[in-house]
């Protein structure tokens, strides 16, 4: 077991700078996951050169993998870096922002765009206002209420879209993230009554046909959503509605 | 309020099913069509080419309409390529592969048609004597093992490009939704990529070693297909 | 509205309802909050598993609880609405658990006797915040509600009569504060568990922005009642919650009986291992409720020196059950432990301790009370009202509802409903407001403006030689040494004193970055200071309380009951006097009011009419 952890962390210092690499080397202890190397960086910010400098910049908050925020490229790969453990990864640890959103700072990134996908897409089930009125939900069948749970764990941490060679900054798509919303909302007993304008809002450009296919998105997702399966789903939602939509005006 | 009939989804739509109605359609039978090399020069010339001439009366909107359904196929698949950012050195999946050859095969197998369409189809027209022996003309182009390298990586191109890209119609048709079904789906379209490479390979088999001159295959072995019949009936009157 | 979890999204939902414009504002996209983080469920008497469930008993329930230090009003209320409540966010498409006939399931949790809880998976607290988010961000479409996140609430905004007027607050990646005009503010802002170092919580409940409004004037109330999660595995950066489960799925705590046995705990024969819940509670063993299993364990680390190889650990294990039925029963919960400590828990004993986990105290909130039903009216703006005027609370920076220890499960709800109340006064409030923010001078967001600019130009121009994330990170061990399960008087008194030195210390804090882009350390720096005022305000109070309550636990001044005596005895007699005596003199809510040198505090009394307090508990 090596006395020290390295990482290389590729550094940013705003928006229209330029990135370049900064390389950190801490003492070794068990049980260290990323952000808690990063933490024990910022209080001791001293690079491999033994130059005191600013401390690297990212994003976290719950660290237990349910609030997405501190997803980030480690040796390549997307991942929450809370659920990342140093013991597990060779050395140095390459730590890089995610490459299909706007870098704000060092490891820190931009998903507004993931949330306004979710707007975009409708991804809400509407109801008359939030007093109670006295009836729940309709019956759902257990199955369905379990394919439902699967999708409403997507956390919007962005692995998916990093993964997806059709989504990056120059394309239009919304990304597989925001379709398994649309499905899942699509599923709900009263959310299937506003499904027309939820599909209607994925078959102009960049919806769903602007999916590739290439199924990365459902081999990263770190909840193991089935979000190729809400891709097939929607091709034959939509296909349905584009007859509906020739044949039922 | 977006509308499902926009000029974008539209677009994608007609293009999946150019893909595989015209274009598909096309590819198949034209791969079955060559694979009849192997009978010899006048069954290919006399049998195939000129049947198929004669029993397609309409031969010239045929042509345009594949010719134009081939561009259009093509040179929108040209926009999709240009969407995508391929990056098969980071996720090392299947279906990247494949998401990934699909757009490559895509333009080996536009370049690989044009340049095909003239030797073979433009030629007809410009050379009275290609117009007269298609199959010697094939077999002098064969005798270039570069033009047979050629070939086959169009013809594999192009095959997986239709098998791939039948997978992908069940899905983004919304027939095969589920992993399972997407599975089997691949593995029907992993033997339709094999047969019909198979069968391609088999024409360029049959141009470089046609039974000519040796046994000539009876009429019965292809009595059974229609076209063949058609066309027997159309010689005797 | 500050604050996007739960309490923050309800109340912002309430108030575009009611058809006023609405600016949120959060540290980070809402949906990232800390309510996520909740795995077990929401309690609401659906009464769906045939056990006659009765919305009286969860009232009695919570307010015995909370160890009966809470304004009993508005829990009668919270119960009463909570089924309501559920409906509504069923009607949001949350995926609540089914039964197999489709209806919305519920289980049992700990402290009650009935199946109660709604729950989502293992992740309910997600499902909810999701729910509502999902109908913030609808508003937000219509044009409702203005989303202003990474943002930092850094200030109230006072005028000359102490009222609120806005805020002012800063943008994370400018680092520019701007000031805000509003009729009405509410705080949502969640937990203070990084005042202690690590704790349950996620990294940005520090308490910051409850504290600044306590320093601007508004009351903090009961800051010394913060509950204690038993089983918590510690991590460098955070303790992770292993739920109650484990202990309820036959996990055994236990230590080796040699103190520095330093062998591997599955080699350690059955006879060297000290299962000290087993030994000291066998009618309970180890499913002794949480506060029970926090003290115990407490005691033999700290008092028996037994932590597993000196350090603050003891072995929970489940190694003894076969793979498969853990998988069933526990597979959540172990993967996690699996994945953030890179252990297998299936074969070896997991290593855990208690770490802070809620913070039943927080803002002083005032309530109208409801004469005809005995509960909180339902709509009134006097609900869930601060001591500053114009500044309303809500979710788990309030200090209502759970009194001295909280119900499991009640968080979510007390964060739902509380939110939605506060929503309705601040609605109530607008409809019959005459003097709006537009009256407010300007020179009173200037003046505002410029004490924050300062205060920001001070810590980054700062050059003496404190480090802030050292000084939290001491914070952290001077509360968890003396301000934590147990508590004694020489302790905080020590801690009361550290917490000075800090303070001090503060002052001469500098930076390792003084940009002005998403400097992190700013921030950070600017919420260390406020942690540490309510880290006075919590051992203050401690200090102050004589008395064991609730998750307050100071052992030399505990009320035993009389062993082998029970009602009819002159001992239990005696008892009953002393216990009546003690609430007498401590069922009062501790309000503190902030000063330049510390908190001051007062004992004030509250209404308890809906269940008084007759006889003690009595567990035996």
């Amino acid at each position: 077991m090596s006395s020290e952890i390295k990482f290389k962390i590729k550094r940013q210092d705003g928006p229209n700078n330029s990135p370049y690499w900064e390389e950190f080397a801490m003492p070794y202890a068990p049980s260290h996951n990323v952000v808690s190397a990063l933490m024990y960086l910022r209080e001791h910010p001293i690079n491999t050169r033994g130059e005191r400098v600013r401390p690297v910049v990212w994003d976290c908050n719950c660290m237990e993998e349910v609030c997405g925020a501190c997803t980030m490229l480690i040796n390549g790969v997307p991942k929450q870096s809370c659920a990342a453990l140093v013991d597990d990864l060779a050395q140095p640890i390459v730590l890089e922002p995610l490459t299909k959103f706007p870098v704000v700072r060092d490891l820190q990134v931009d998903r507004s765009r993931m949330f306004d996908a979710l707007r975009m897409t409708k991804a809400w089930v509407p109801i008359d206002g939030t007093y109670d009125i006295h009836v729940h939900a309709p019956i759902i069948d257990p199955k369905v209420q379990q394919e439902r749970y699967e999708f409403s764990r997507c956390m919007t941490c962005g692995c998916c879209m990093e993964a997806c060679p059709q989504y990056h900054p120059d394309s239009a798509f919304v990304g597989p993230a925001p379709l398994g919303q649309v499905y899942l909302h699509n599923a709900h007993p009263t959310g299937r009554f506003f499904r027309d304008d939820r599909l209607h809002s994925i078959m102009g450009e960049g919806g769903l046909t602007d999916c590739g296919n290439a199924q990365n998105c459902v081999q990263v997702c770190p909840k193991n959503i089935p979000l190729t399966t809400a891709i097939g789903g929607l091709g034959r939602q939509t296909t349905m509605q584009m007859f509906k939509d020739i044949f039922m005006k | 309020m977006a509308d499902s009939l926009n000029a974008h989804f539209l677009t994608r739509k007609i293009h999946s099913l150019l893909g595989l109605v015209p274009v598909g359609a096309f590819l198949v039978f034209h791969l079955w069509e060559n694979s009849q090399a192997r009978f010899g020069a006048e069954h290919f010339n006399e049998h195939v080419v000129e049947g198929i001439a004669v029993a397609l009366n309409y031969k010239v909107i045929v042509e345009l309409t594949l010719a134009c359904a081939i561009l259009a196929h093509g040179i929108y698949g040209l926009v999709i390529w240009w969407q995508s950012k391929p990056n098969i050195t980071q996720y090392h999946y299947g279906a990247n592969y494949r998401y990934y050859l699909q757009r490559v095969t895509s333009l080996t197998t536009f370049a690989f048609i044009i340049w095909h369409v003239y030797h073979t189809r433009i030629m007809v027209e410009l050379d009275e004597e290609v117009a007269r022996d298609l199959f010697t003309h094939m077999q002098r182009l064969y005798a270039d093992p570069w033009i047979i390298v050629l070939y086959v990586i169009g013809i594999v191109g192009a095959t997986f490009h239709l098998a791939n890209g039948l997978w992908l119609a069940g899905i983004t048709w919304g027939v095969t939704t589920h992993p399972r079904a997407q599975r089997i789906s691949a593995a029907a379209c992993g033997a339709v990529f094999l047969l019909l490479t198979t069968i391609g390979f088999h024409s360029i088999y049959g141009f470089k070693y046609p039974y000519e001159g040796e046994d000539q295959p009876g009429h019965a072995d292809v009595i059974g297909d229609p076209t063949a019949s058609d066309l027997d009936q159309h010689r005797s009157t | 509205m500050v604050g996007g979890g739960l309490g923050g999204l309800w109340a912002t939902l309430r108030i575009a309802e009611a058809g006023f414009p609405v600016a949120l504002f959060s540290l980070f996209p809402v949906k990232r909050s800390h309510s996520a983080c909740a795995q077990g469920g929401i309690n609401a008497v659906l009464d769906v598993k045939g056990q006659r469930d009765s919305i009286w008993q969860h009232i009695v329930d919570t307010i015995k609880g909370g160890d009966y230090l809470a304004e009993q009003p508005p829990i009668k209320s919270m119960c009463e609405d909570a089924p309501g409540l559920i409906r509504t966010y069923d009607r949001m498409g949350v995926t609540f658990s089914r039964t197999p006939e489709g209806v919305m399931d519920q289980r049992l949790f700990g402290g009650v006797k009935n199946r109660r809880t709604a729950f989502a998976g293992a992740t309910t607290g997600q499902q909810l915040l999701y729910g509502v988010d999902e109908q913030v961000r609808m508003y937000e479409d219509q044009g409702k509600v203005e989303k202003f996140e990474w943002w930092e609430f850094t200030s109230l905004v006072l005028d000359d009569n102490g009222a609120c007027r806005g805020i002012t607050a800063m943008n994370l990646e400018t680092m520019k504060v701007k000031a805000f005009r509003a009729d009405a503010v509410i705080l949502a802002t969640g937990g203070l568990g990084l005042v202690y170092g690590r704790s349950t919580m996620s990294t940005n409940s520090t308490g910051a922005a409850a504290s600044r409004a306590y320093q601007q004037g508004a009351r903090f109330a009961n800051g010394e009642f913060v509950q204690f999660h038993p089983t918590a595995m510690p991590g460098h950066d955070k303790n992770r919650l292993m739920s109650e489960a484990c202990r309820g799925e036959g996990g055994r705590v236990w230590v080796p009986k040699q103190i520095g046995d330093t062998r591997d705990p599955l080699s350690i024969p059955e006879d060297e291992r000290f299962y000290f819940l087993e030994e000291w509670y066998p009618a309970y063993g180890n499913t002794v409720p949480r506060d029970v299993a926090s003290k115990a364990i407490y005691k033999v680390v700290r008092h028996m020196g037994m932590g597993l190889g000196g350090e603050d650990v003891v072995y929970l294990d489940l190694s003894h059950h076969p793979r498969e039925f853990l998988e069933t029963r526990l597979g959540g919960i172990l993967e996690m432990y699996e994945t953030f400590k890179g252990e297998d828990p299936y074969t070896k004993p997991m290593k855990i301790y208690p770490a802070v986990h809620y913070s039943m105290g927080g803002l002083l909130v005032d309530y109208e009370k409801d004469e005809t039903t005995g509960g909180m009216k339902t709509i009134s703006p006097k609900n869930h009202a601060t001591t500053i005027p114009g500044l309303w609370a809500c979710g788990e920076c309030d200090s209502g509802y759970h009194g001295a220890n909280r119900l499991g499960a009640n968080s979510l709800l007390s964060a739902s409903y509380s939110g939605r109340v506060a929503g309705d006064a601040v609605a109530a409030y607008l409809k019959g407001v005459k003097e709006t923010c537009e009256s407010t001078p300007e020179s009173a967001y200037e003046q505002e403006l410029n004490r924050q600019r300062e205060l920001n130009d001070s810590i980054t121009r700062g050059d003496g030689s404190e480090n802030p994330f050292t000084l939290h990170a001491e914070l952290g061990d001077l509360m968890r040494s003396h301000v934590f399960v147990e508590r004694n008087n020489a302790g905080l008194d020590k801690a009361l004193e550290g917490i000075k030195t800090l303070k001090d210390r503060f002052s001469s804090v500098s930076l390792d970055d003084c940009g002005d882009w998403t400097n992190q350390s700013l921030s950070w720096a600017r919420q260390i200071h406020d942690m540490i005022v309510l880290a006075e305000v919590i051992a203050k109070g401690a200090r102050l309380r004589d008395e064991c309550r609730g998750s307050h636990y100071k052992p030399e001044f505990e009320l035993k009951i009389p062993e082998g005596k029970y009602p009819g005895d002159p001992e239990w007699d005696d008892y009953v006097a002393k216990w009546k005596a003690n609430n007498e003199k401590w069922m009062k809510t501790t309000v503190a009011t902030y000063t330049d040198n510390g908190p001051e505090i007062e004992f004030t009394p509250f209404d308890v009419s809906v269940l008084p307090p007759d006889k003690p508990r009595d567990y035996r």
